[in-house]
């Protein structure tokens, strides 16, 4: 939610400055607020073509209308949940030239999809068996490791894509997930923030991009960086802590909730007179509109965070009864709150940063990890379901990559027990508006370890989301800022509804 | 609702001319199209086979293979069958995606016209005639009458523009406005009450020039105006994992090039020399140790993971910082816009090919030990003194060519690229000469002060063995206490006669003393294998105590057995220690690493085209900067980018004369400075009529009929809460503070920590400068501004520090019989930097009385909401509560985070 000045960063390309001044007056309405003041500072790649910031409306019919994006990172093994593959374990100790199968590591493939920032290539050519069983679920029969006993009993409300890859094959392939670029690449912004730029609120009183989610390591604010969309498209980090669920939400210590309203009423005052002393001064319209924007915020978000509003029965539904999935229920629930109240793009970090990265001792820690979020994520999925939501929400869950199907060894390692990054073959799976329930789109080969069916690259998630929003990511280029071909991605219409 | 076009429109059937009735304009529909996709390889910036497209004359005369169309027989024209052919690899444009049908339809029914175009249509000219490669030369003023004039000149080339367009310039500021203004823009702080009274007093003519010389002769000045640069050439503190700490990009101890800056703005230092420094110090300048820091311009390129990233964001930063060039698009493929190409990229690159990152030991510091080469999986915190630099490690380090951008790809046969700049600019033939470094410089070990500290601690530790056996003369088992500690001094003295020796033996074999080179060494390796035996006899000393002591404890056979083994071990140490001692050896370790004696002399040849009065780029970019950040407006929008899809200036004779006066200077910024901010343009009302004539010919401002008003940037925002409240400390310099104290610590904003990792919340919020590009900021309006400003512990602590310390200056005047008055008059003038408007006056006299009123019936709550009290919390005293709410409620005024 904001209100822009000047459109940020460098510039590059012809210029054409303007002025959308769309509304400096009364009438501030939600799809105006993109453009109400919107002072261009941005060339334009086209000398004449006329060029406009987004006016906050789909360009075409949207299928959804918020986003719930839930990563798990570190690298979710897709062997040991979505996408097992019952020859390794039938072939385990043996090397890829010792199946029947071609060897994975002689692919092409191999070198097109990876470019090591840090390291070299991750060629273990030892078979590691699956750590754990798995069993065909729902009606479209699909495999689900046996992690997974409640997420597989919503089989038929999700949308499976098994031929995911990625280029990167350490830890930054995180944040590539969510702006679309190599690490070596220049940056781009995140989905949730090209989101936000698109489109305009559906409640003004709350941040349109929030991030839900707990982390230590700073670089997870990638995750949610605008880049050259400016802070105003960043993604606004609410805590479930009532203490302070909004930054500077909260009054400050001692402070009275009628002293304060008393003081915002003042600052307006004075500035509705500093106004009619400066008629030409258009930021402070916006300045005065922006503080009733922030007092309205600071009550609506610890309102639309107060999980005790939500019967007992509908906090079991998500596990908040039980300690082990206590806090990854309480941050879906909360999601689904955001939603439900008209935030249209919630990334939920649903894991502590690299938690799922598995070098070793896959079978505990996968197991461990799984049993944190399978219930929650499964009564996300029939909640939204039984309210209706799951017609007005998509949801997308991933993790940066996969996990490799040979057995990762190294000189360091004593007993060798899990399995390495591995971007070339992964699974995300998608639920809910605009979505086709029950689809298996694309695959992996007999070892699990290309994409070869169907491939996608991660920006096919992005086009998938835009798509659904009613989004055409090339109609929301910024004049000067070079989008690629492979950043605006194709949807992955399989598994659209 | 817009329709949604199917993406990745793959179908290159035959589209079909455009529907009856629709027209077809050259200029409008055809120019644009061929100017977009066709003009980078058929223009004139390459004529690729030798045909272009710039003009309707030139497409029909096509190239090579013949005219390029048949006018009015599209079918047949090339131009047509190119652009449809359906086998891909044939197929124009090369890149990106084939033409729209819609393009094509348009193209079609152009040349079925007849090719119709204006005919006085001009060829796009040379590139390397385009205004901004060109050295710059001072124009003429614009008119006779400005030449007689004794105005400043840039008023005249604004004036000129203005005229012409018939534009009025606005009157004069309000004394009070002005003042704030330049305040904020030169040291990046308000004035204070008394500065303002003081100046709206002075009736002398040259008030506001002396107020100016004042504040560019404060050390804020540098503060401020370091921050400016610190933008455009990226400055960053360490980064990478800050959590684990893992060291990736940029590189600790970096804060010591913040520090460089703000001192070389303060002591004018000149832009061209600050260039060389930042390019080149160590090869310009070796012995001068506060330049080298500034080679920290390089350094915060530095990636541990990829030596080619660090390579690519050299030749990136360097072309757009100080060029304004975009050398990047050139990484993949020949410059589409500006006469660069492929191959030039990696020449500029090969300037820095040798570079390598170092440790350079800072005197009264602890040695930071040797620069750590990166190994695969092992994470490396930072160090904690010393100072980083870079140096050429690998002086013969070849670049090579590679495609697509990927360092993978390099092309095989083709002969490493040597270094040089662009040859339209004259870059191409540089003369490159290596440079001899003086001893000190590749043998830090040989500086004074490591010679001493190095002499200074083993004295110490002589002292200090000396106390000791002393003391253990009288300890209780005094035999055995008394050898280790005789031992231990032995130790000491003869590492203390070591140092000494290689020291003695330094200066003679690097440093021209006197004396037999050889036999210096001998001796120095002589001690120095005598201090390795009698630490050695410490550890003997040692284990047969710790032998006898467990035998005197009757201890088991089992429990002796590693005992005796340790003593065995020691005396075979011992026994392989004496060997050398005998031998004549002339080798001793030396006091520091050795670096190679010569550096390539690339940078340098680079830096001094880059920093030369023949380079047309550096001073214009340089003065556009410095005009944008006065004005809040550039003469050429696009800052970084000075090329052909850059912009045009607004103001080309204007930038020329600026960019001359420059250099005319001697590239000092101070006077420019001086000139910019005294002119009638900078000294103008920003106040204007949205209804005027002005407005409606130049909604933009671009012509400067009136100052621009702006938002303050991040750090004014910060800083001035402090200020105000007469807080901030004005510490200069240091190591970078950490973001989590932005809302307790006092010190300005500039020395926190800034890096690509995380930025400090508060200032984040207020736009603040990202670490990896910032060549313009950006300006926001967001509720989380207003929440911050109204709820932050740092605003509402400075707000009650102000009220008290307002109310308190009241109190001891006994002459006020208005107190309220007064404090809401004295609250406006520090806070806002003006009088409050009788309106504003009635306003706050209502507010103050009510929220009294408010804390008044509800006492009781304002006391339960207090406990426990902290410091630095609200009042429980109705009335000076009610001025706390007062004074917050003014920091969060439009007019203090606004410059008019």
């Amino acid at each position: 939610m904001s209100i822009p000045m000047r459109t940020g960063g460098p510039i590059c390309g012809r210029i054409d400055r303007r002025t959308f001044l769309a509304d400096v007056g009364l009438g501030f309405t939600g799809l105006a607020m993109g453009a109400m003041l919107h002072k261009d500072g941005i060339a334009h790649a086209n000398a004449g073509a006329a060029w406009a910031p987004p006016d906050g409306r789909p360009h075409f019919r949207p299928r959804a209308k918020s986003v719930l994006w839930i990563f798990l990172s570190g690298g979710l093994s897709h062997l040991e949940s979505f996408d097992p593959k019952p020859a390794l374990t039938k072939y385990a100790g043996k090397t890829f030239t010792e199946t029947p199968y071609a060897d994975p590591l002689r692919s092409p493939l191999f070198h097109e999809r990876s470019r090591a920032v840090v390291g070299g290539e991750r060629p273990y050519p030892k078979i590691f068996p699956l750590q754990v069983g798995f069993k065909k679920h729902g009606q479209s029969g699909v495999e689900i490791s046996d992690w997974w006993p409640n997420l597989a009993t919503c089989a038929d409300d999700m949308a499976f894509v098994r031929s995911m890859y990625t280029t990167d094959n350490d830890h930054a392939a995180e944040f590539q997930m969510h702006h679309g670029r190599h690490a070596l690449d220049e940056k781009q912004p995140v989905l949730g923030s090209w989101v936000h730029y698109g489109l305009g609120t559906l409640n003004e009183n709350l941040p349109q991009f929030v991030f839900l989610g707990q982390y230590k390591d700073m670089r997870v604010k990638q995750n949610f960086a605008p880049d050259y969309l400016g802070p105003r498209h960043a993604g606004v980090e609410l805590s479930l802590d009532p203490v302070n669920p909004l930054p500077f939400g909260t009054r400050g210590k001692g402070v009275l909730a009628r002293e304060q309203q008393e003081q915002f009423a003042f600052v307006n005052e004075l500035n509705r007179l500093a106004a009619a002393a400066h008629p030409e001064d258009e930021q402070l319209q916006a300045r005065i509109k922006s503080y009733e924007l922030a007092f309205r915020m600071q009550k609506a978000v610890p309102e639309v965070l107060d999980l005790s509003r939500e019967t007992a029965e509908t906090q079991r539904l998500y596990g908040i009864d039980n300690p082990t999935t206590a806090v990854y229920g309480r941050r879906l629930l909360a999601a689904r709150r955001l939603a439900e109240q008209g935030v249209r793009y919630t990334l939920v970090y649903l894991s502590d940063y690299g938690e799922w990265d598995s070098h070793l001792d896959l079978r505990n820690l996968h197991a461990r990890s799984c049993g944190r979020v399978d219930k929650p994520l499964a009564g996300l999925l029939k909640d939204l379901k039984r309210t209706g939501l799951d017609r007005e929400v998509l949801v997308v869950c991933c993790s940066e990559f996969g996990r490799t199907p040979g057995l990762e060894v190294r000189d360091t390692y004593k007993m060798p027990t899990g399995r390495d990054h591995h971007p070339h073959g992964f699974t995300v799976w998608f639920a809910g508006a605009g979505i086709k329930a029950g689809t298996i789109h694309g695959a992996t080969d007999e070892l699990g370890f290309h994409a070869v069916e169907h491939p996608h690259y991660v920006t096919d998630i992005h086009a998938t989301v835009l798509h659904c929003l009613g989004l055409d990511p090339r109609q929301l280029d910024v004049p000067g800022r070079k989008r690629l071909e492979i950043d605006h991605g194709s949807p992955i219409r399989d598994v659209l509804s | 609702m817009r329709t949604f076009l199917l993406i990745g429109v793959g179908l290159i059937a035959l589209p079909a001319r455009l529907p009856a009735g629709e027209s077809v304009d050259y200029l409008r529909d055809v120019k644009p199209v061929l100017r977009e996709r066709c003009f980078a390889c058929h223009g004139s910036l390459k004529q690729q086979a030798k045909l272009r497209l710039d003009t309707a004359a030139l497409i029909r005369r096509g190239g090579r293979h013949g005219p390029a169309i048949q006018a009015g027989d599209a079918e047949v024209s090339l131009l047509i069958r190119r652009i449809t052919e359906e086998h891909e690899p044939a197929r124009m444009p090369p890149q990106g995606k084939p033409l729209s049908d819609k393009q094509i339809a348009s193209l079609k029914t152009w040349i079925d016209a007849g090719a119709p175009a204006p005919s006085d249509e001009i060829a796009e000219e040379d590139p390397r005639l385009y205004w901004a490669f060109q050295k710059p030369v001072r124009p003429p003023l614009p008119s006779a009458q400005a030449q007689t004039c004794r105005c400043n000149p840039v008023d005249t080339f604004l004036a000129a523009e203005r005229a012409r367009r018939g534009v009025q310039a606005s009157p004069p500021a309000e004394r009070a406005t002005l003042l704030r203004r330049v305040y904020l823009d030169l040291i990046g702080l308000p004035p204070t009450r008394e500065q303002l009274q003081a100046f709206l007093a002075d009736a002398a003519p040259d008030a506001y020039e002396k107020v100016v010389d004042l504040l560019l002769s404060s050390p804020q000045y540098g503060e401020r105006w370091g921050r400016h640069w610190m933008d455009v050439w990226r400055y960053s503190d360490w980064y990478g994992r800050r959590s684990v700490p893992d060291v990736m990009n940029s590189y600790p101890q970096i804060w010591r090039w913040r520090d460089w800056i703000v001192r070389s703005l303060n002591e004018n230092k000149g832009y061209d020399g600050m260039i060389v420094a930042m390019l080149a110090a160590d090869e310009v300048s070796p012995d001068d140790e506060e330049s080298l820091a500034a080679t920290g311009f390089l350094v915060r390129n530095w990636f541990k993971w990829n030596y080619n990233q660090w390579m690519r964001d050299n030749v990136e930063h360097t072309g757009k910082a100080f060029l304004g060039l975009t050398l990047n698009c050139c990484h993949c493929h020949d410059h589409k816009y500006d006469p660069i190409t492929q191959q030039e990229y990696f020449r500029f690159r090969a300037f820095f090919e040798p570079l390598e990152l170092r440790h350079d030991r800072v005197a009264g510091e602890p040695d930071p030990g040797p620069f750590k080469k990166y190994v695969y999986g092992v994470a490396y915190g930072p160090i904690a003194s010393g100072r980083i630099r870079v140096f050429d490690e690998k002086l013969d380090a070849e670049t090579f060519f590679y495609t697509g951008g990927d360092e993978r790809n390099r092309v095989g046969g083709k002969p490493a690229v040597s270094p040089g700049a662009p040859a339209a600019l004259g870059g191409d033939q540089l003369r490159i000469e290596p440079v001899q470094l003086p001893p000190q410089a590749w043998y830090p070990g040989l500086k004074p002060f490591v010679q001493r500290e190095e002499t200074e601690r083993r004295q110490t530790a002589v002292a200090a063995a000396e106390t000791a056996l002393e003391k253990a003369r009288t300890a209780k088992d005094a035999q055995k206490s008394e050898q280790l500690a005789e031992a231990r001094l032995a130790a000491a003295r003869s590492d203390l006669a070591s140092i000494r020796a290689r020291i003695a033996a330094d200066k003679v074999i690097y440093l021209g003393a006197k004396g037999d080179a050889k036999v210096m060494a001998r001796a120095a390796s002589r001690a120095e294998q005598q201090f390795k035996l009698d630490a050695i006899h410490v550890s003997e000393v040692q284990a047969e105590n710790a032998l006898e002591s467990a035998r005197q404890q009757k201890a088991t056979p089992a429990q002796l057995l590693p005992l005796e083994k340790q003593l065995t071990d020691v005396r075979a140490q011992v026994a392989r220690c004496r060997a050398p001692v005998a031998e004549d050896s002339t080798t001793y370790t030396p006091l520091s690493r050795i670096y190679p004696r010569t550096s390539t002399g690339r940078r340098t040849a680079l830096a001094r085209w880059i920093a030369s009065k023949e380079n047309p780029l550096t001073a214009r970019v340089a003065v556009n900067h410095i005009w944008n950040w006065h004005f809040g407006q550039p003469l050429v929008e696009s800052t970084y980018n000075f090329g052909r899809s850059g912009a045009r200036p607004s103001h080309p004779k204007l930038l020329d004369w600026l960019a001359v006066e420059l250099m005319a200077n001697d590239w000092h910024m101070k006077p420019l400075h001086r000139l910019i901010v005294t002119s009638e343009a900078y000294r103008q009302s920003s106040q204007f009529d949205r209804q005027s004539q002005n407005h409606k010919i130049d909604p933009e401002d671009r012509l400067l009929w009136h100052f621009p008003p702006r938002r303050m940037e991040a750090e004014e925002v910060r800083d001035g809460l402090l200020f105000v409240s007469g807080e901030l400390d004005l510490t200069m310099g240091g190591p970078e503070i950490p973001q989590e104290q932005g809302l307790t610590s006092r010190r300005r904003s500039l020395y926190f920590a800034h890096h690509g990792e995380a930025k400090m919340e508060f200032l984040e919020l207020f736009d603040a400068a990202n670490a990896c590009e910032a060549y313009r900021r950006s300006t926001s309006v967001l509720p989380q501004q207003a929440l911050a400003l109204s709820n932050s512990e740092l605003a509402l602590r400075q707000g009650r520090v102000l009220a008290r310390k307002v109310w308190r200056a009241i109190e001891a005047d006994t002459t006020l019989v208005k107190r309220e008055e007064a404090f809401v008059q004295k609250v406006f003038e520090q806070v806002l930097g003006r009088v409050p408007s009788t309106a504003e006056c009635n306003a706050s006299a209502v507010f103050l009385n009510r929220q009294e009123e408010l804390f008044r019936q509800q006492k009781a709550e304002i006391d339960a909401a207090n406990k426990p009290a902290v410091a630095g919390g609200p009042s429980t005293d109705p009335a000076v509560r009610a001025r706390e709410n007062f004074v917050q409620a003014l920091l969060n005024h439009n007019d203090f985070v606004t410059v008019r």
